[in-house]
């Protein structure tokens, strides 16, 4: 569904990512790992449209979209739950689902994809018109996720969706997220939480000083001595 | 007493257009962080396009808003696409200095094509009055307040229940994520601009009758403008409607209670003196 091939991005063309390759198959759920400032991030605002590439391409669905807007990312089905979660903290719960959904695509299908969304979060369906600031941490990433999913996501990029949360609340959107993989949806999961994130991936890229030090199944990565040491940076 | 609800009633009537002029210059410093220092002046070039109307059409400035209002907005995305866009995100010192210089420009521009004599633009309604009890109110005043207050609703519901008001919101709670949700930031900038001055050549048809216009009286609108949000909290809705009235009593107050220099010194006072208590204005969390 995915392919990136030889990207290098950065900011103000300086790169932070070089000679990235990677794949990622419809249907599948893999795991970008790596410490702070490994360029994960960097990488997901990258397929995002956020931060433009200095080479390279990226393919999503056999087009190159690499030179396309974020809009146009979206439009398309690539979609972002940012890392801090970022909802509208002074708007509804309601008001941030229909800005999820606000792209020219799904527009037409809020109301349905609304219901869906109710349906995964009952929490959220039952305080529509709280502001979105007065949630806690663990609602507020349910609600970071639902208003990806209003967006018709293809492909859903979560970036540290465990940062910040209690065990419980971690196991609860990891069981979403679990969910959501097992409903079909492709899914890009950018953790510094190695061992749950290697529970949950099939498979996995390890990202050093913005290069990919590993890559395999959640096995393979899990024995290569090379991901400890890229998270030790050593 | 008499003069007491004179007073009143005449702040009233003109706060609510200050409130309304305020909220385009909110607006626009809640998506794009600019403070338009040539917001006065945009007022004014509304108000000169009516004169000119009216010169050569013997236009009312009641129509020729049907003009105006649809090439002011032009104006203000053209000039935000050009010159305002490129310097956001820069130094916000450098886009006070660029709307300062083009608020020289405007007074300058108007005063090479209209001169410098004081003119007025005469409308159906100027001389009209409306007599309650003691009361004396002017109807350009009246229309003035009425017009405001139903722009202002609307501009309310229209951020509350339109997705393009609620991509404003979102573009200014963070601007960030609302690109992430596929909004474009930059086109949304552009026409809160644009919406903004496009409300000023309303603004400017509102408060031309019976008021002489001179090219440089863009600053004193300017200022007082920036009171007024400053007073309302910068992108407070209501806080902004609430900061023009009060701005527009105190200057009613200040003219009829007060002899000359004081009496105009007066909503600078007010504003002072609220500002020392409420550093953040009159701020009212939940109209957001």
């Amino acid at each position: 569904m995915l392919e990136i091939d030889n990207l290098v991005a950065g900011y103000g063309g300086v790169p932070v990512l070089r000679d990235i390759n990677a794949k990622i198959a419809a249907g599948e759920i893999v795991g970008l790992l790596g410490a702070n400032n490994a360029g994960k991030t960097t990488l997901i605002n990258s397929l995002s449209g956020m931060v433009k590439p200095i080479s390279g391409r990226i393919l999503f669905l056999g087009e190159d979209i690499s030179k396309l807007t974020p809009q146009a990312r979206v439009e398309l089905g690539i979609v972002q739950v940012p890392e801090g979660r970022l909802v509208f903290p002074e708007m509804s719960i309601r008001e941030n689902l229909l800005l999820g959904g606000i792209n020219a695509h799904a527009r037409k299908h809020r109301p349905q994809q609304m219901e869906k969304v109710i349906g995964l979060f009952p929490r959220l369906g039952e305080r529509l018109t709280q502001s979105a600031g007065s949630l806690s941490g663990g609602e507020q990433q349910m609600l970071a996720i639902g208003r990806g999913l209003m967006a018709e996501a293809k492909l859903l990029m979560l970036d540290e969706p465990s940062l910040g949360l209690s065990p419980l609340f971690v196991q609860y959107i990891f069981e979403i997220i679990d969910k959501l993989h097992a409903d079909g949806l492709t899914i890009l999961l950018v953790e510094q939480n190695l061992n749950l994130t290697l529970r949950h991936a099939e498979r996995c890229y390890v990202l050093e000083r913005g290069q990919v030090a590993v890559e395999g199944d959640a096995e393979t990565v899990k024995n290569d001595p090379r991901t400890r040491s890229a998270y030790l940076g050593l | 007493m008499t003069e007491l609800y004179q007073a009143l009633a005449q702040g009233l009537l003109i706060g609510a257009t200050y409130g309304l002029l305020a909220l385009g210059m909110g607006l626009v410093y809640g998506v794009s962080g600019v403070v338009n220092f040539s917001h006065g002046d945009f007022i004014s070039l509304g108000m000169f396009m009516c004169l000119a109307l009216y010169s050569a059409f013997a236009m009312d400035p009641y129509v020729s808003i049907i003009i105006t209002v649809p090439l002011m907005t032009a104006i203000g995305a053209l000039v935000y696409i050009f010159l305002i866009r490129p310097m956001v995100g820069h130094q916000f010192l450098m886009v006070v200095q660029l709307t300062l210089g083009l608020s020289l420009v405007l007074q300058n521009g108007i005063l090479m094509v209209f001169g410098g004599e004081p003119a007025r633009t005469p409308s159906f309604v100027e001389s009209k009055l409306i007599i309650l009890g003691d009361v004396v109110l002017r109807v350009p005043h009246i229309v003035a307040f009425v017009v405001s207050f139903a722009l202002a609703i609307g501009l309310y519901i229209m951020l509350r229940s339109t997705d393009f008001g609620r991509s404003i919101r979102a573009v200014h709670q963070n601007a960030h994520a609302a690109a992430l949700m596929g909004i474009n930031v930059g086109r949304v900038q552009v026409l809160t601009f644009a919406l903004g001055i496009g409300i000023l050549a309303l603004a400017a048809a509102l408060l031309l009758p019976g008021t002489p216009i001179q090219p440089t009286q863009g600053l004193r609108y300017t200022v007082i403008t920036l009171l007024v949000v400053v007073l309302g909290g910068m992108t407070n809705f209501v806080g902004i409607m609430l900061g023009g009235l009060i701005i527009g009593i105190a200057e009613a107050f200040g003219t009829i209670y007060l002899d000359g220099p004081i009496g105009l010194l007066l909503p600078y006072i007010i504003f002072v003196a609220i500002m020392l208590f409420l550093p953040k204005g009159l701020t009212w969390s939940s109209a957001r």
